[in-house]
């Protein structure tokens, strides 16, 4: 027995929560040419048959840019102004891919472990997150490489596998996917293939052991020498997190604001001494490949990297997580001949 | 509209030190009088004023910005009007594009000995922009968020 | 074929010691886009790659610190990224005797042809120490000459309203997220600290705001005015494909129509921008 709903519902599900006052995010295609995640207006502008969007669904719970609290001038006092307990709309997210929505029990644990990120935590507790399994995939893809999968259901309330022409299989994983769906599927006798994901394309553990012994190696700054520093890949990474703070304003006031940032730039570790301690391309390479297979599984205990594929396709260089490691991997057949330097 | 509640423009000039400002003083010392709806920012030069700065000013609110300097010839570091001339000439197209409003953006001489020109500048833009109304559009952008 | 030629000059270059590093193009597969290869050793010259896929411009790699550290480099352009390396030498970025300019014959790159293909007229790159041609037969076959005019696209997006220019920058600029792949990959962008880094005061606000963005933009395009060599780097590598394009041509537009400069076109001449003319057109001055 399964749970199937139609396409047609499922559009009348997704227009009936924007009737209702909440927002509908769904993979769109925003440009001829571009699919993104995107606010949608209404169901029928959501895309099928696409492989993954060109950003990820995180900042739609981390925002690229986001008021931490507002700040005004008068005489000699500071008055401050806090924002953390605006309210945001309930928020669905549709048509996530798996290696998306699998981001966000890695960002739960990066804005909670200690600090409670309050901003993270009220989008995150006002979204339903509905993935859907993946039928295809690129070259790009390497999801089954970092225990990831085409039908994988972390992060997910409710996972949507594609039935036929004009029906999805649903697999509620979360009171809050039973709740979305109550009452809109009808039981069915057929069940969903779960189709095959990307091929293995390198050994994480061998990645984690390689980054812990070769923070020297010479090879980081071989492999990326074409890297031209920008956060192509970090921005579009759903798992990437870094940001910085700044305030933003004049002399009557203004606003400090959490900024995305990114390893990759020069500016990222610069000491106001001048000194760098990354101050070649290599070694911030190094750092953002050792924080997703070394620094946060060590912390953590799982890999910061869903392996959608995005550093990829979007590198205008062709420079992804996928490039080095599959280099790095060829380069040592295996971890007996890995030297530490 | 009556007297009270009528449209006021808010005009930033940025004006170079040797010859607009010292236009202005004179059309001060002459008691001639023009709106108080320019808000004078001096600068060295014309050289000196960053395009940024005319950007800057419709995120602040301005609805209409000048630039004024020294006459060509007369510039006081000899050629850093001819520079702001080149620059604006490129930069007035870029506003352009991005559909900009460039008749908010007014470029003049006016040398120390013309306080008049400056009461009549001010006067000119003061009216054009009352009639053109709030410009809105650059502003809205600046205080959106993301 | 000219990839030969180019893997037996790289081989010829490295070995006789006339280059240290050979900047050229590799690839991943067949129809994959290229990616610029740094090749050091003459044995690893057959790496390059050469197609319709050699789209980036290699000249941008020569600003990088890591790049520099490699010693006398041979980079391969192609007629548009000549244009580039031409800029770079007028603003003494680089000296031209310390480069080995290798031009290869580009009949359109990217698949479909990239649009600055369409208006091409250095399909030859001129200021080369060695040029790399098609056989007569070959380039008979794909010659182009230039099937649309330089400034096409502007004057088509010129004829919407101010009002619908300025909506279509919001949405464009909307998706921006400060991601600056335009400015790394830029040649000509090659301040060590660029103004986007400094706030001191801050001109531009970091914040991928609409604010930050169009603050961003507008000085990115005002930066390069005049200077731009018009590779299209920056919009090919843009993540959230916005159309940096139009902003290049529209200051590359009026650099032509006021100063009858085209940036890289002439190794000789001098650029108009930080120079003046007491002739410069002022009909906006009152």
């Amino acid at each position: 027995m399964s749970e199937i709903i139609t396409h047609a519902e499922l559009r009348r599900l997704m227009d009936d929560w924007i009737a209702r006052g909440g927002e509908v995010i769904g993979p769109a295609a925003v440009k001829p040419d571009l699919v993104q995640y995107a606010r949608l207006e209404s169901a029928g502008l959501m895309l099928s048959g696409y492989i993954h969007p060109a950003n990820s669904i995180k900042e739609f719970f981390f925002p690229r840019s986001e008021i931490l609290y507002r700040y005004k001038f008068t005489g000699k006092k500071i008055e401050l102004s806090d924002v953390v307990n605006d309210p945001v709309k309930p928020m669905l997210i549709m048509g996530a891919r798996p290696c998306d929505a699998s981001m966000l029990p890695i960002l739960d644990r990066v804005f909670n472990w200690d600090y409670k990120d309050n901003f993270y935590d009220k989008r995150r507790d006002a979204a339903t997150v509905v993935t859907m399994a993946c039928t295809e995939h690129d070259d790009a893809c390497f999801c089954t490489s970092v225990g990831c999968g085409p039908a994988a259901e972390q992060g997910s309330d409710a996972l949507l596998i594609r039935l036929g022409e004009d029906a999805f299989e649903v697999r509620c994983l979360t009171g809050k996917g039973r709740a979305l769906f109550q009452g809109k599927t009808q039981p069915g006798e057929r069940t969903a293939e779960i189709p095959p994901g990307p091929p293995l394309k390198f050994d994480a553990d061998f990645v984690r052991k390689f980054t812990r012994d070769n923070f020297d190696n010479p090879i980081w700054g071989e492999l990326t020498l074409r890297c031209a520093g920008c956060a192509a890949c970090a921005y579009t990474c759903p798992t990437c997190h870094c940001f910085d703070i700044v305030d933003e304003g004049n002399a009557y006031g203004g606003a400090r604001v959490k900024n995305w940032d990114c390893c990759q730039f020069s500016m990222f570790t610069q000491h106001a001494s001048g000194h760098n301690p990354r101050s070649a391309q290599g070694q911030r390479q190094r750092q953002r490949l050792s924080h997703k297979f070394a620094i946060y599984p060590d912390k953590f205990g799982e890999i910061l990297c869903t392996g959608c594929g995005n550093c990829g396709r979007i590198c205008p260089v062709g420079l992804g997580v996928l490039t080095v490691l599959e280099e790095i991997s060829n380069a040592t057949p295996s971890l007996e001949s890995v030297e530490p330097v | 509209m009556n007297e009270t509640n009528r449209f006021e423009p808010r005009i930033i000039a940025y004006v170079c030190n040797w010859c607009t400002y010292l236009g202005a003083d004179l059309a001060g010392t002459n008691r001639l009088e023009y709106p108080a709806n320019v808000r004078i920012i001096r600068f060295p030069c014309t050289g000196r004023i960053d395009f940024n700065l005319i950007v800057k000013a419709f995120e602040a609110g301005a609805d209409a910005v000048l630039v004024s300097g020294c006459h060509p010839g007369d510039c006081h570091y000899t050629a850093g009007n001819y520079h702001a001339r080149r620059r604006w000439m490129l930069f007035r197209q870029l506003l352009d594009t991005l559909g900009i409003d460039l008749n908010r953006i007014h470029f003049t001489w006016i040398s120390a000995a013309e306080g008049r020109k400056w009461a009549q500048v001010v006067t000119g833009i003061t009216e054009q922009t009352r009639q053109m109304g709030p410009y809105t559009a650059y502003r809205e952008i600046a205080r959106a968020s993301a | 074929m000219i990839v030969d030629q180019l893997r037996e000059l790289c081989a010829r270059l490295l070995s006789e010691g006339t280059a240290q590093v050979v900047i050229g193009y590799g690839q991943a597969a067949p129809g994959k886009p290229a990616y610029p290869v740094f090749i050091r050793r003459a044995e690893d010259a057959d790496q390059l790659v050469w197609n319709d896929q050699c789209m980036t411009n290699l000249a941008a790699t020569l600003k990088r610190r890591e790049v520099k550290a490699l010693g006398k480099p041979a980079v391969i352009v192609k007629g548009c990224d000549e244009r580039a390396l031409i800029m770079l030498a007028k603003e003494s970025q680089i000296v031209r005797a310390n480069i080995y300019v290798i031009g290869v014959e580009c009949n359109g790159a990217g698949r479909p042809a990239m649009a600055k293909c369409a208006s091409c007229d250095v399909h030859v790159p001129r200021w080369t120490d060695t040029v790399i041609r098609e056989t007569e037969s070959q380039a008979a076959a794909v010659r182009t000459t230039p099937s649309s005019a330089r400034y096409a696209d502007l004057e088509a997006f010129m004829r919407k309203t101010p009002e619908a220019r300025l909506a279509f920058w919001r949405a464009e600029f909307g998706r921006c997220v400060k991601c600056y792949a335009c400015r790394q990959v830029c040649p000509l962008c090659y301040c060590e600290r660029c103004i986007a880094d400094k706030n001191r005061p801050c001109v531009i606000d970091t914040s991928a705001t609409p604010k930050g963005n169009f603050a961003w933009h507008i000085t990115r395009a005002f930066h390069l005015a005049a200077r731009c060599a018009g590779c299209d780097e920056c919009a090919r590598a843009c993540p959230a494909h916005i159309d940096l394009r139009l902003l290049n041509l529209a200051l590359a537009a009026a650099a032509e129509d006021h100063f009858g400069w085209r940036a890289g076109m002439d190794p000789e001449a001098e650029p108009p921008a930080g120079a003046y003319s007491l002739k410069d057109k002022e009909d906006f001055i009152g």
